[in-house]
């Protein structure tokens, strides 16, 4: 009784007064700061990926684009060395070549433009043999033909570099004889020393090469072993092993399955494979897709357990109860209402191996591939790694086609992500 | 043939003895008290296992055995004998005559090769048709064999599923195997590596350049330290500073403050960060933030200022980290019981005390372990500070100065010349088994707090 009294003493608070007052507009003021904190985190975060996308797109979007200068070829005046009825053969190449095709073309570039730098690309000769070779028949007239120009008249028409260089490219611009159009070479040639006619063809197969490998092998044994861990297996020593050691290789760094492709599929094939025969070229996409296949196969088996465990077991229960098999009832019930869940984790594993490229540098996948892959032991290299590649090199014309391939990269991953994000959402069953 | 066009054949094959068999079963004899005992289907599967596994088996045998009866068959060949008897040189001259084998035209170098070039051609070819006849025999009597044995009361089911078990286990293996497959490569070529060089030297030695090894002593110029220190600044320290403060505070923002609609929308976006791929970041570092940060540098009047600092690939990395935190810190902070939180509100505490006061002590191991986890990915990020980093091995606490880590130098020394044997390269493998028993601890740990945690508040 006392003590009640003796609390009642006290006065109530008075929480019109000004300390108190004072007090709360302390705390609000606070509790607007933390939230503003929290809201400029994610605008920043945001922001950040924004200006990321806007400068790789900047640079990037003239990397599509390459200039041309138009050169006159007087054919039949230049009387070239050529027999007409090899153009047709296999031997063409070494025939044009033979006939001093490139000086040629080089003579009649830097008489059309005789300034400081050349007019033509290194190779743009080429261009003026594959029309040749297109239709012999130009050898009989006089033509037009559209070459690629050299990087540094590509730079001055957009006003960059020598003035001297400037002054002449605009007065070609004004002949009509230069133009600025959507690069074709970019998206079907391979990779060059010249950067005026590299392209990522030739990359973008070896991913395609590489990933189907990585599907093929990833896919399968991830799906298999997670049905064995979630439907059949007893927990004991070795599912608990089986299980840590998936948990763990999600986390391992992507470096160290570069260092497993290396020692593994190169080392011990160079120190065992090779009184057996051939070696396999050290950038073959067989290897790269073995590694990456390793290094995706966990992300796999996890997004396909949870999958699984997402099934009711009550349609377990039913279908044993009608008479199924366990196995049956994995591979006729779970499996295929598992399945779209079991694909989303799949696309998005997919995805990181399709963007990796620490491991396929290590396995020498960073090899200079001219020709684009045949086959699954050629040499060949990746997207990203073209892009790593191209990255070193010094020309602005490079800068722009590194841009121009990591949209392309990124493209191909928004539709990857994009089609996994529409699996979800279109089969996505809440039970 | 080409080991496609076997595939598909054998596979083939196995798709008419399904058929077949099924059809077969459908026909049995069901009359009186004879009841199939498996459904038509599975006596299907029993058949085409039977002709496709042991060829398949055979196969895989025969792809690892051939080349060495192709070597055989090539010794053999009275050219053979001028072949140097010195391991290297004669590899280099078989190998150069098995790719004159396969490339039509292709000149050699050496006489020697095309000479044994038409023997190794012939070699394969005997040999290859001796596989696939023996393949394709076998499929053939794997399959008679199961369709003799198929009846009315016929065991298929069990068996074929018994075999599916094995196939499953059998998948589920390689996990351990990969597992066991990485620290046994790494421990090997380690073992190699610390036969030259002493543990001691490269755990604690502070002087790292690669570039020149003195034989007599490689183990002076492969001391470790720095890179460890240089991996710990930029990857457990800039890149955590950047990435803890905005992951954590967007998670809280996206979960306690923002609108199902902003969430809904910001939380993949935030994600996106996550799913571009390194080398875009690492190339985003080297052109655009790099010289940003050396400029800064300049202007706050640093005589020296590194175009490869320590900063740029670490400000980068934190970014790359952000969604990381940001989904484990939420993950966490979701996993507090709502009553702690509704008991502190219906105390009048405002909702940022809340979340200082009770959420975030809470939540607190997990948003640990969290950070663990994203410490262990940041030292293991490769491409970053591959293309953004320096490779001089420097030890300094100056953001603006250069530093190199691991991974890049693991990438630095098995890019360069590709011999296998020297300390160099094998220095890598020692480097990445350090690199994978510290994540691998990171892991280890950080699960380990947060099965603690959970069973707290279960």
């Amino acid at each position: 009784m006392n003590k009640r009294l003796a609390s009642s003493d006290r006065a109530p608070t008075d929480w019109k007064a000004e300390a108190m007052q004072k007090r709360i507009r302390r705390r609000y003021a606070a509790e607007r700061r933390f939230k503003l904190m929290g809201l400029a985190a994610v605008v920043l975060s945001a922001a950040f990926l924004a200006f990321l996308l806007a400068t790789m797109a900047a640079n990037g979007a003239r990397g599509f684009m390459r200039t041309e200068v138009a050169l006159e070829f007087d054919f039949p005046a230049l009387a070239l060395p050529v027999d007409r009825a090899q153009l047709s053969t296999p031997g063409a190449d070494l025939a044009l070549a033979g006939a001093e095709l490139e000086n040629v073309v080089k003579g009649a570039a830097s008489a059309a433009y005789p300034g400081p730098v050349p007019l033509i690309s290194d190779n743009g000769w080429l261009t003026v043999r594959d029309a040749i070779k297109a239709d012999p028949g130009i050898l009989g007239r006089k033509e037009r033909i559209w070459i690629p120009a050299s990087p540094e008249i590509q730079l001055a028409l957009r006003g960059e570099g020598d003035p001297a260089v400037v002054t002449g490219a605009s007065k070609l611009e004004g002949l009509g004889a230069i133009r600025t159009g959507f690069n074709r070479d970019f998206l079907t040639a391979s990779n060059s020393t010249d950067p005026m006619v590299a392209g990522i063809w030739g990359a973008l197969k070896g991913s395609l090469l590489t990933m189907a490998i990585t599907f093929l092998i990833a896919f399968p044994v991830g799906v298999l072993s997670a049905i064995y861990l979630e439907e059949y297996a007893t927990r004991n020593r070795w599912t608990d092993l089986i299980e840590v050691s998936i948990n763990n290789l999600a986390a391992v760094p992507s470096i160290i399955f570069g260092l497993l492709g290396l020692a593994v599929f190169l080392g011990t094939w160079e120190m065992f494979g090779h009184q057996f025969g051939p070696l396999l070229p050290r950038s073959a996409a067989v290897v790269g897709g073995l590694t990456l296949a390793l290094m995706i196969m966990p992300v796999i088996v996890i997004a396909s357990r949870n999958a699984i465990k997402a099934v009711p077991p009550s349609i377990r229960d039913a279908a044993l109860g009608i008479g199924a098999s366990r196995v049956q009832v994995v591979f006729h019930h779970v499996l295929p209402l598992a399945m779209p869940g079991i694909l989303t984790g799949t696309i998005i594993g997919m995805a990181r191996a399709l963007g990796e490229t620490a491991p396929l540098l290590l396995i020498g996948m960073r090899a200079f591939v001219v020709q684009p892959p045949q086959g699954f032991t050629d040499p060949a290299t990746v997207l990203p790694v073209q892009i790593f590649l191209w990255s070193d090199e010094v020309s602005r014309v490079f800068v722009e086609k590194t841009s121009a391939a990591i949209i392309v990269l990124l493209v191909f991953l928004l539709a990857m992500n994009g089609l996994a994000i529409y699996l979800r959402n279109r089969f996505e069953t809440r039970w | 043939m080409s080991p496609f066009a076997l595939l598909f054949l054998i596979a083939g094959l196995g798709l008419i003895a399904w058929l077949t068999a099924r059809a077969r079963a459908m026909r049995f004899d069901r009359g009186g008290a004879k009841r199939l005992h498996s459904l038509p289907s599975q006596h299907g599967w029993y058949v085409a296992m039977w002709t496709v596994l042991p060829a398949l088996l055979f196969l895989a045998v025969w792809g690892s055995v051939s080349p060495g009866l192709v070597r055989e068959a090539v010794m053999q060949h009275p050219a053979a004998k001028q072949l140097p008897a010195f391991d290297f040189e004669r590899e280099a001259l078989l190998g150069e005559a098995s790719r004159i084998a396969h490339t039509p035209g292709a000149k050699a170098f050496d006489p020697l090769a095309e000479q044994l070039a038409e023997p190794t051609r012939a070699a394969e070819k005997r040999y290859g048709w001796t596989g696939t006849a023996a393949a394709i025999l076998l499929a053939f009597a794997g399959g008679a064999f199961a369709f003799t044995r198929i009846r009315a009361g016929f065991r298929a089911r069990s068996r074929v599923e018994r075999a599916v078990m094995l196939i499953l286990l059998v998948a589920s293996l390689i996990a351990i195997l990969t597992t066991l497959g990485i620290f046994l490569s790494l421990l090997w070529e380690s073992l190699r590596f610390f036969g030259q060089v002493s543990v001691f030297d490269f755990l604690f030695g502070t002087h790292w350049s690669p570039q020149v090894i003195d034989p007599a002593d490689p183990g002076a110029s492969l001391g470790a330290v720095p890179l460890f220190w240089g991996t710990f600044f930029i990857g457990a320290v800039i890149a955590m500073i950047v990435a803890i403060p905005f992951g954590l505070m967007s998670a809280i923002y996206l979960t306690q403050y923002a609108a199902p609609r902003v969430r809904r929308w910001m939380k993949p976006i935030l994600e996106i960060l996550a799913g571009v791929p390194t080398v875009v970041y690492g190339y985003f570092a080297a052109l655009t933030v790099a010289p940003a940060v050396r400029d800064l540098a300049v202007s706050l009047g640093m005589t020296y200022a590194s175009s490869e600092s320590a900063l740029a690939a670490g400000l980068v990395m934190g970014v790359m980290i952000i969604p990381f935190v940001s989904s484990m810190a939420d993950d966490s902070i979701a996993a507090v019981p709502a009553a702690m939180r509704d008991g502190s509100l219906a105390m009048g505490a405002t909702t940022s005390e809340t979340i200082r006061r009770v959420l975030l002590p809470a939540a607190l191991p997990g948003v640990v372990a969290g950070v663990l986890l994203a410490v262990s990915r940041a030292i293991g990020e490769t491409m970053i500070v591959v293309m953004a980093a320096s490779g001089a091995a420097t030890i300094t606490l100056n953001p603006f100065e250069s530093a190199t880590t691991v991974t890049k130098q693991i990438v630095d020394l098995l890019t360069g010349e590709a011999e296998f044997d020297s300390p160099k390269t094998l220095a890598a493998f020692a480097l990445g088994l350090t690199l994978f028993v510290v994540t691998l601890l990171l892991n280890i740990v950080a699960l380990a707090v947060v099965k603690r945690y959970r069973e707290a508040y279960e």
